[in-house]
């Protein structure tokens, strides 16, 4: 009886959430419109003769899987960082005597707040310092550096929810920090690093700044740097500019639905 | 070495590897910027002490001015519609309804899509004479759906903003969905038991309980309003003629277009303390340890 009452949000739902996609079906729809038959039905959401083309194209003129190469080199070092630095930080903070912690959050704070372009100039100096100018390692270390405050702030409200008595426990039984941290506690993190994961991976993916100031040869370059540094070429193809967003995009949504059972109760855990 | 103090060099050594991340990449950069607004600097070049000038032209710019209006409009303009909507459709996906982590994950996605992505789409679905909506205007004659609004530098600014709420209500959604589950059941059922309507339910104690969430969400928003850079970069350019400037896009034009490192640092130094500024002031009067390091 009930559940068949609350089926009619469906009524609502569904229309909004049509409308809500027509940015999303709009780039497929964009990316499978031939330039030869540029012609669009839905007032131009959609091909009218949709064919795969603009994706032939797109991989014979650009090395998408170098770009895509890279940014999975940027991506996937710098969530492992900010999953395993992240994990450990909000260990000690919830549970070890810390000195200066408050200076310690002051820190998490202002790593919050700071936007990357507010420092990309700073950044692009110590870079060129430390030899890292045009490589991804550096770049891997600043988008670490931005992502980890959150990740501090989400898994160590998680750790605090743990039972005081299972750590009491386990000094007792004389188990080292190390012990504590990675075999009780980093397993118990779990959901709220499904949201770290999401998170850094939508940080890392999708920036294009930091690349577009301290990159410098073509085949570093990630994917998302790709539509800005060829506009030109793209104005007189608008279908392969579509066909590399759906590229872009592919990966980072993919996250999110593998991700997507965990973030809910990771969340729920995180930000009580 | 007693225990204390061993326990406190096993924390420094779990701290170790952060802090020397938020050293290099956190406190060097704001330091460099402090260093830089006191300068007149082209960056390459040795610069010039000019004490406090770049904040006194700063004061005076009216670029700057628009930055801080546009920053006044996005924080309430983003936050409460996001809010308003992702509270709306938590409560609807919270409920046994079918298909809901489909319709869940279809309000996520725009979230974790590239500002690239946005940007591109946006401004083939907003553009004034081939836009989706001036050929829908066209086509079924209703007038209004033609909108100039990025072109025009009265709009621009609610223009980005519509975007904006387009891409994080999702977000809004899924924290007040994670909201919702730390609700008691009980709570709720006791209060139908004595007579209350859902609306009443909703109103006087799902909202109140989920304080915590709305906290969360409205420090997030205001520290992604001072962020906001690279919505802006590729959707209009910070144009029609500045209007949809923000102080990040503002600074790194000023850093990058025009050379002025020392005036860009002012630009970041100002963001700085603004985002810190707020984001102490509101753990202060919420007393949230979201941020503040409370053991609660």
């Amino acid at each position: 009886m009930k559940r068949d009452r609350s089926q009619w949000w469906h009524l609502v739902l569904a229309p909004l959430a049509v409308l809500w996609m027509v940015p999303v079906i709009m780039v497929l729809g964009q990316s499978l419109r031939p330039v030869s038959q540029p012609g669009t039905i839905l007032f131009g959401i959609l091909p009218a003769a949709p064919n795969l083309s603009n994706y032939a194209l797109v991989f014979e003129q650009n090395p998408i899987l170098t770009h895509l190469r890279n940014s999975l080199l940027i991506t996937v070092p710098s969530v492992l960082l900010v999953v395993m630095l992240g994990s450990m930080t909000a260990f000690a903070l919830a549970r070890m005597r810390v000195p200066f912690k408050a200076v310690v959050f002051g820190f998490i704070v202002l790593g919050l707040v700071l936007p990357m372009s507010g420092i990309v100039v700073a950044v692009f100096q110590i870079l060129q310092t430390m030899g890292l100018y045009n490589s991804l390692v550096g770049i891997v270390l600043s988008y670490s550096a931005l992502g980890l405050p959150f990740a501090v702030i989400i898994v160590r409200t998680t750790y605090l929810a743990v039972p005081h008595e299972t750590f009491e426990a386990a000094r007792v039984d004389g188990a080292s920090w190390w012990q504590i941290f990675w075999r009780i506690y980093f397993p118990l993190g779990r959901p709220a690093l499904a949201v770290v994961v999401i998170w850094q991976t939508m940080l890392s993916w999708n920036d294009f700044l930091l690349p577009l100031v301290v990159l410098e040869s073509t085949n570093l370059v990630p994917l998302t740097l790709v539509p800005l540094s060829y506009r030109g070429v793209f104005l007189s193809q608008p279908g392969a500019l579509f066909a590399i967003l759906v590229l872009i995009s592919v990966p980072v949504v993919l996250t999110f639905v593998v991700c997507q059972r965990y973030l809910v109760n990771g969340l729920a855990g995180a930000v009580k | 070495m007693s225990i204390a103090a061993r326990d406190r060099l096993a924390s420094v050594a779990f701290l170790l590897p952060t802090l020397g991340l938020f050293g290099v990449f956190v406190v060097y950069p704001i330091v460099f910027n402090v260093q830089a607004s006191f300068l007149d600097w082209n960056g390459v070049t040795e610069g010039t002490t000019v004490g406090l000038s770049n904040y006194s032209t700063l004061w005076q710019d009216p670029i700057f001015r628009t930055t801080l209006r546009n920053s006044a409009l996005w924080i309430p303009l983003t936050i409460l519609p996001q809010a308003a909507i992702g509270f709306l459709l938590a409560l609807a996906l919270n409920g046994p309804l079918r298909g809901r982590s489909i319709y869940r994950a279809l309000f996520f996605i725009p979230a974790v899509l590239s500002p690239v992505v946005i940007g591109i789409v946006w401004q083939r679905i907003l553009d004034p004479s081939t836009g989706v909506l001036a050929q829908a205007s066209r086509e079924t004659g209703l007038g209004w759906l033609q909108t100039g609004v990025l072109a025009d530098p009265q709009t621009a600014i609610f223009g980005v903003i519509a975007v904006n709420i387009w891409t994080w209500t999702g977000f809004s959604m899924l924290f007040y969905l994670a909201g919702l589950q730390l609700i008691d059941k009980n709570l709720l059922e006791a209060a139908t038991i004595d007579g209350a309507n859902p609306w009443q339910a909703t109103w006087r104690i799902t909202l109140p309980l989920l304080r915590n969430t709305h906290l969360s969400l409205l420090m997030l928003g205001v520290i992604g309003a001072l962020k906001t850079f690279e919505l802006i970069y590729v959707l209009t350019q910070a144009g029609p003629n500045n209007a949809t400037q923000m102080l990040p896009t503002y600074a790194f034009e000023q850093a990058f277009r025009l050379q002025s490192v020392g005036y860009a640092g002012a630009i970041s130094v100002v963001l700085v303390v603004l985002a810190v500024g707020t984001s102490l002031g509101m753990t202060r009067v919420f007393g949230s340890g979201f941020l503040s390091g409370a053991d609660r």
